[in-house]
């Protein structure tokens, strides 16, 4: 310690912190709540304040929805890091891996899983900046990182994302801001953060989370910021999408050829290939026997599934007793497409990535993983062969000797040969597949330490992966039928013909199943109907005899028959229906199925031509002798309400009894029972039997039962008026989830799996068949390969329609029949849409064009999917497009398997002759069968004359007769309005991105023009369409003639005024006059008066034109003076933004930036 | 272009409605062929034909195409479209055969189904009209399938000539619910209808009478009705019976019918009925054997949840559902007796997975 004195503190003379302070000094501190400043002051103010507390708690409320995701070992959390080109996500993700796995990737490419904590896994993917991978990355993510360029703004990659998040769902997106370094100026730096953050919060809501990260410092951002934001992603909560809640899916994280090598090379590369798929399962369970959808790639069928052990497990319980996660697991990571400790897996081959040459010999030098394993590769001393010559192999625990290879039988020996063998007898050999495999083996060593020699491996990844009993693919058939070998004879028999299948719990109940057959004489009429018609001379005399004994014994159900093990026979064998309930013996079919190719036909399999589907059966008469018999009738009393206690086992206490006298019992306990509840209708009754003990044990049962249904009733009324809908709807669904958990609890996996499908966070491998070659060849790990799963109802085709909005951003219309690419669903496809609107509810009018600022309908031909499903469409996933992508966005209403739209057509015609309100029309048909068609049909001229179509003429063809509600002008043209029914066009064009080389070079079909503009032809002219001069005529109107004698008849006032110009001069015209020399006088000089006035007026507008002028020619000159300034001004601004942008140009050729758009 | 659905192929006439059902609501193409192939008179009957012409009515794009022979057929399935439709059945089979299908799709249809099926309203080999409409119906109620759901019977008509009406009117759903339907209970009530056509009227007291002599014992509460159509209503031939049905506390609906049959007394009949419906009652389980498939069918189609329900064995007809489900659903069901430690109990508990099925065709809004 050094002594010298600590620096004074010095407060703050300026600045942020001394305005806060200056601020703060007037007020006085206040130290803890007070409680009184906050009590309402009046009632009404307590009563609205009560009210908002209310309404608040309410938005607080979202819609139940069911969450398919388990809350135990749920699948890996997706965060997809998004952002345009160059704005730093590899180096994110890189740090974020860092950060979780402690291990630094050279080459992050695919999805990269770890672990974060003891309850949650993470998958991270880079999305690159192609369209197709951002929208496949948008209905996968569960949280997207958006990367933005503080130093630059937003550019148009980002609004297109979130965008299409939007239409698809919108998961969670935390906005991290980047190369805020560049920003030198702290103010500038201020203020970007400031407006970037406004623009952000109104794009996703408002106060969305926005991070900030500075600078990079060995290639990774600083360790602080980094986990900061890891303590933001694992406290995230994630609330179920709909279309992701309804759908399985799987993000692969590893993709495999299984095509066999001979065929690749035969076809040359070019036959369809068998790929298997890896990934977790997330949304629904997954079912084999649907189809999957791979976005790029089409519709696939997926031919197997299998569980496989999970590569990067959580830690288990008993693992990880400790509250935080323990550094070892935190190592683990699984990451196939990257380059985890050297090893990368490619398409078809395991690449060993080796820094510096590649000797053995120098073992100072640390080793990567790959690396080591190539070594113990070349360790192996002994042939495959050998090795499972000496292993020990034991059938089951118990054996005391370990199984024996016996070299002649081949067939045996691969039954008992370990994985990697197998995968080499299938002819899946290929050289990744063998390391996968053999990599899963590794699993095992944790729990049992093996020879080393034997797995040919000295040592083994730092990861671990344990591997679940059931899982993996060690119940290959061979082994299956092996392990079942304690069952019976005719059971193992089965189960081999079968191959893999399911087997259910309880074997010690599954008897043969002809046992039955044996013991049908004795018992159970009604389990076997059909061997009634046989058996019915016997039985006839038989039925009387001990008729209640026989009743009891029914009842009852004798304690011989055997338990059928339903599941079995009904799924997994070939038995016929009648077979299965009669019990026929098992062995005997499989006997003829084996032996012979050809077999006899049995009478069982040829079906009764004549038997009826019918819903009833007929009633068999004989069955219902018993009943004729009061003891039977008796015996099912207790199945009524008024039955007494009677559960099934004490079924006959009131054997005994006369029925009438207990008729009067129960008619008096049931006027009992008016007056109580209805739980205590069971009421014990007075029965000749059990006195005593036992009585009063069962009185005080009923008792307590009594009193806790009086408790549950009367104590708390509260606890059934408190719930509410909102609570009610949540505790049904956790009641039935419940229930589904455990309902298949105890049922082995691949049962399991054949009821439910495959849960999701399993970790499966879907191989996938018939999938096009050009997947494989042209794979690329940054591109996302999701596998969708479809709803039976997905994979067909129809007409959909949709309520469809062009974007606001998209700055040019929509036109009808126009290309439009719509991902929908899992899909992305290129159809052409229709648009219309709803005429006044009575017709879809097509319209050519999509309205602007509103929606319409839309109908195109394409895959169907869920009515209430949102979709986007672009005209172009072309990077180089200018402006915003996203052409429209909708939602789909409803599929069809027809569309109903109509478009406007008038046909047209000319009078020809004219009656008084009859005119004959020719021109609007060609025929008169096209006339009688329209019969009765409304016309009208131009002028607005009102008619209806009469009659076909009979020349010329096409000409008919109507009648109009007044007289028509031959000039008039006559028009039909009529709708025409138009289809969309049939084509649907998957974008199968996947498939091309270029990935991001995908062009569907093009518009007319542009395939003119293209391949350079001209537009073909019509010359019916070229516009001409129009020549028109001047109208000549004839006179207006009124016949004489209508002009006699009309009123004066209509009559025409019809006075011809007088031609004679009048008196006042003809006479001269003389004036007096007075009068004379005053008239010159009131002339001469009016011509000085004229004068003086017109000199006074001379003048004041002549100042107008001079006024114009003032500001003419001002004008010139301004505009010559505005110039300048613009040229300046000009020259400062060249400047600007050059600038900018040189930088990004300096950072190796890619292209940007400015918004 | 569109890729072709999966096709799913069958043999054999026999169950024939439950697949037509199955493909239109899987949308999944089916064939089946040697219908009839080695009979003396092959290929498809009236009846058949029939119900294929009231799919298509009931459909929008549908194509079904039928071999020359007729003992092949290929269906490939349109959208349900539901809403007014008229069928005249043939008199070979009654109304509940064609029925019996609508009932299945129509909650599924685009529009709410309004039909009106003529013909023969109860006849031995299928359900009647009496029995679709107390029986049949209420099991949809299970499902939330219940406002606007309703059978009329507006007129009857007995075999052989036929002449009835029913008009079935059948809300649409989105989602049907998932079920847990496990506790039988116990009875609580009995119901009946003994209708009569074309004969003495008396005749319906009689059979309630028989019938009444046996059930009186076990509870009150019993109504049997009687159901006299008269003139126009009666249809074109004589003819009555009995339709029993028995609920218990749980709402499990057990049933039995009796028709007349020449030179029986209605007494007998009452008493076939009566006895029909007890040994329904002996046998248990919420479901009984006749409704199994309706029952098994919706719970594939309900959400993503277990559905459980008790049972009793699969009949002939279940069994080969349940493996017609599999290949169009690709769902199976967990079948285990219902109580494991009683080794004597017949009863099973089914529980699937549902499959999460959507009515597609209902339009938004």
């Amino acid at each position: 310690m050094d002594d010298r004195p600590h620096k004074a503190h010095r407060p703050a003379q300026s600045g942020s912190k001394h305005e806060k302070k200056e601020k703060g000094k007037g007020k006085e501190k206040q130290h803890g709540f007070n409680e009184k400043a906050f009590a309402p002051k009046s009632g009404r103010r307590a009563d609205r304040q009560g009210r908002r507390n209310v309404e608040r708690d309410q938005t607080r409320l979202h819609v139940p929805l069911v969450n398919r995701t388990p809350d135990d070992d749920p699948p890996p959390v997706i965060i997809a890091v998004v952002g345009p080109s160059g704005v730093g996500k590899t180096t994110l993700l890189k740090s974020l891996v860092r950060r979780y796995a402690k291990q630094t990737l050279n080459d992050a490419k695919g999805p990269i899983t770890i672990v974060s904590g003891k309850k949650r896994r993470l998958t991270f993917i880079e999305c690159n900046n192609d369209l197709n991978s951002m929208i496949d990355i948008g209905k996968i993510a569960d949280l997207v990182l958006l990367m933005v360029d503080g130093s630059f703004g937003f550019e148009m990659e980002t609004f297109e994302f979130l965008n299409i998040l939007q239409s698809h769902g919108f998961p969670k997106v935390i906005g991290i801001l980047t190369h805020l370094d560049l920003i030198k100026k702290a103010s500038t730096l201020k203020d970007t953060k400031k407006a970037l953050k406004k623009r952000f919060w109104t794009e996703i809501y408002q106060g969305a989370k926005l991070f900030y990260l500075s600078g990079v410092l060995n290639g990774r951002y600083p360790d602080t910021e980094i986990m900061n934001l890891s303590r933001f992603i694992s406290v995230m909560k994630f609330r179920p999408l709909v279309f992701r809640n309804s759908h399985p899916y799987l993000l692969a994280d590893r993709i495999e050829d299984l095509t066999p090598r001979e065929l690749v090379r035969t076809s040359k590369g070019k036959c369809d290939r068998t790929v298997t798929v890896y990934g977790y399962v997330r949304g629904t369970n997954l079912r084999l026997g649907t189809k999957v959808h791979i976005p790029g790639v089409g519709d696939l069928d997926m031919s197997n599934v299998t569980v496989l052990g999970d590569p990067c497990p959580l830690p288990t319980a008993d693992s990880e007793k400790r509250r935080k996660l323990s550094e070892k697991k935190k190592l683990l990571i699984h990451a196939p497409m990257s380059d985890v400790g050297g090893v990368m897996y490619d398409k078809d081959a395991v690449w060993v990535n080796v820094p510096g040459s590649f000797t053995r010999g120098n073992a100072d030098v640390p080793q990567g993983e790959g690396e080591q394993m190539v070594m113990d590769l070349q360790d192996a001393d002994k042939t495959l062969e050998d090795r499972v010559a000496q292993s020990n192999i034991r059938l089951f625990g118990t054996s005391s000797q370990a199984l024996k290879v016996d070299p002649t039988s081949d067939s045996d020996s691969e039954s008992f040969s370990d994985e990697e063998e197998e995968e080499d007898e299938s002819g899946l050999g290929s050289s990744s597949d063998g390391e996968s495999e053999s990599e899963g083996e590794d699993e095992d060593e944790a729990d049992t330490p093996r020879d080393l020699h034997n797995t040919g491996r000295s040592g083994r990844r730092t990861i671990t992966r344990s591997l679940p009993s059931s899982s993996l693919k060690e119940k290959t058939d061979i082994e299956y039928a092996e392990s079942d070998s304690d069952l019976g004879e005719d059971e193992e028999e089965f189960s081999a013909r079968m191959g893999k299948r399911v087997r259910i719990n309880g074997d010690e109940d599954d008897h043969d199943i002809p046992s039955d057959e044996d013991e049908d004489g004795e018992d159970n009429e009604d389990e076997d109907e059909e061997d009634e018609k046989g058996e019915e001379d016997e039985s006839i005399p038989k039925w009387k005899s001990n008729l209640a004994e026989r009743a009891a014994q029914n009842l009852s159900s004798s304690s011989k028959t055997k338990r059928k093990d339903w599941i079995k026979l009904i799924y997994t064998s070939s038995l016929s229906p009648d077979e299965i309930l009669l019990g026929k013996k098992q062995s005997q079919t499989e006997e003829t199925a084996d032996d012979d190719f050809f077999q006899v036909r049995s009478k069982q399999q040829t079906d009764d031509s004549e038997a009826l589907d019918a819903g009833k059966e007929p009633i068999d008469v004989e069955s219902l002798k018993k009943w004729e018999d009061e003891e039977m009738l008796d015996s099912i009393r207790k199945l009524f309400i008024t039955g007494g206690e009677g559960d099934q086992g004490e079924g006959f206490n009131n054997d005994g009894e006369n029925p009438d006298g207990e008729n009067e019992d129960e008619d008096e306990e049931d006027e009992e029972d008016d007056d109580e509840a209805g739980p205590s209708r069971s009421k014990p009754k007075p029965t000749s039997i059990d006195p005593g003990m036992s009585r009063a044990d069962a009185l005080a049962a009923k008792k307590a039962l009594l009193k806790r249904k009086f408790d549950e009733q009367y104590d708390d009324p509260e606890s059934s008026s408190k719930a509410d809908f909102y609570s009610e709807a949540k505790d049904e669904i956790t009641k039935q989830l419940a229930l589904n958990r455990a309902e298949f609890a105890g049922v082995d996996a691949e049962a399991r799996a054949l009821i439910e499908g495959y849960r999701p966070g399993q970790y499966v491998r879907i191989e996938l068949q018939n999938v096009p070659c050009e997947m494989i060849a042209h794979f690329d790990p940054s591109y996302p390969i999701v596998v969708g799963g479809l709803l039976p109802a997905e994979e067909r085709f129809g007409y959909v329609q949709v309520r469809i909005k062009r974007h606001r951003w998209y700055n040019r219309t929509l036109k009808t029949n126009d290309p439009l690419v719509f991902s929908l669903g899992w899909r992305r496809f290129q159809s052409i849409p229709i648009y219309s609107l709803d005429d006044h509810s009575i017709r879809m009018r097509m319209l050519k064009y999509t309205p602007e600022h509103m929606h319409c309908f839309a109908t195109f031909f394409g895959p169907v999917a869920l009515p209430n499903t949102g979709f986007c469409a672009f005209n172009s996933l072309a990077a180089d497009t200018p402006g915003f992508r996203v052409s429209a966005t909708g939602v789909v209403l409803d599929i069809d398997r027809s569309a109903k739209i109509v478009k406007k057509i008038k046909l047209t015609g000319t009078p020809y002759k004219i009656f008084k309100n009859t005119a004959f029309i020719k021109d609007m048909f060609t025929t008169a069968l096209e006339v009688a068609k329209f019969e009765g049909a409304n016309i009208r001229t131009v002028s607005g004359i009102r008619g209806q179509i009469k009659k076909a003429l009979p020349k010329p063809d096409g000409a008919f007769r109507a009648t109009f509600e007044d007289k028509v002008l031959k000039s008039d043209i006559i028009f039909l309005r009529a709708w025409y029914s138009i289809q969309p066009r049939k084509f649907y064009n998957p974008v199968t991105s996947l498939l091309l080389s270029e990935k991001s070079k995908w062009s569907g079909m093009r518009l007319t023009g542009q395939v003119r503009r293209d391949e350079g032809l001209k537009t073909p002219l019509n010359v019916n369409s070229t516009y001409k001069k129009v020549e028109r005529a001047p109208r000549r109107f004839n006179a207006l003639i009124v016949p004489k004698k209508l002009q006699a008849a009309l009123p004066y006032a209509s009559k025409p005024k019809l006075m011809k110009p007088q031609k004679h001069m009048t008196y006042l015209q003809k006479r001269a006059v003389v004036m007096e020399p007075e009068e004379k006088k005053a008239l010159a000089l009131m002339q001469q008066i009016r011509a000085l006035r004229k004068d003086q007026v017109a000199r006074r507008h001379e003048k004041k034109e002549e100042k107008k002028a001079e006024r114009a020619k003032k500001l003419e000159k001002e004008d010139a003076k301004k505009s010559d300034r505005e110039k300048e001004r613009k040229k300046d601004v000009m020259r400062i933004a060249g400047q600007k942008s050059k600038r900018e140009a040189d930088m990004q050729e300096g950072g190796g930036r890619g292209k940007r758009r400015k918004t | 272009m569109a890729q072709p659905n999966s096709l799913i192929h069958f043999s054999g006439h026999q169950h024939l409605r439950s697949r037509l059902v199955l493909s239109i609501l899987s949308g999944k193409h089916v064939r089946i062929d040697k219908i009839r192939s080695e009979d003396k008179n092959p290929g498809l009957r009236d009846y058949e034909i029939s119900l294929l012409r009231l799919l298509e009515k009931f459909t929008n794009g549908t194509i079904i195409e039928i071999s020359v022979t007729g003992t092949a057929i290929l269906l490939k399935p349109g959208v349900i479209l539901g809403g007014t439709l008229q069928h005249e059945c043939p008199t070979s089979r009654a109304i509940g055969y064609f029925l019996e299908p609508l009932i299945m799709l129509a909650p599924f249809a685009k529009k709410p189904a309004n039909i009106t099926l003529k013909g023969i309203t109860t006849d031995e080999h299928d359900f009647s009209a009496d029995i679709l409409r107390t029986v049949t119906l209420p099991h949809l109620q299970l499902f939330g399938i219940s406002q606007g759901l309703e059978l009329r019977i507006k007129r009857r008509g007995a075999t052989p000539g036929g002449g009835g009406e029913v008009q079935f009117m059948c809300p649409i759903v989105k989602q049907v619910k998932t079920i847990n339907f496990v506790d039988p209970g116990r009875i609580k009530r009995i119901r009946g209808v003994a209708h009569v056509v074309r004969v003495n009227p008396q005749f319906s007291n009689r059979m309630i009478e028989a019938s009444r002599s046996i059930l009186n014992r076990y509870i009150p509460d019993i109504y049997l009705y009687s159901d006299i159509y008269k003139g126009d209503e009666s249809g074109k031939s004589p003819g009555y019976a009995l339709t029993l049905l028995a609920e218990s506390t749980t709402s499990a609906i057990y049933c039995s019918e009796a028709i007349s049959e020449a030179g029986v007394a209605p007494e007998d009949i009452g008493l076939k009925a009566t006895r029909a419906l007890l040994s329904e009652v002996e046998k248990g389980g919420c479901i009984d054997e006749r409704h199994q498939i309706l029952v098994l069918l919706m719970m594939v189609l309900g959400s993503e949840d277990v559905g459980r329900c008790r049972m009793g064995e699969p009949t002939r007809k279940t069994i080969q559902f349940l493996r017609d489900v599999r290949s169009f659903f690709a769902t199976s069901f967990k079948i285990v007796s219902a109580d494991p430690p009683d080794p004597e109990c017949s009863q099973l508990i089914y529980s699937c997975y549902g499959t999460g099925y959507v009515n597609a065709n209902r339009a938004l809004a």
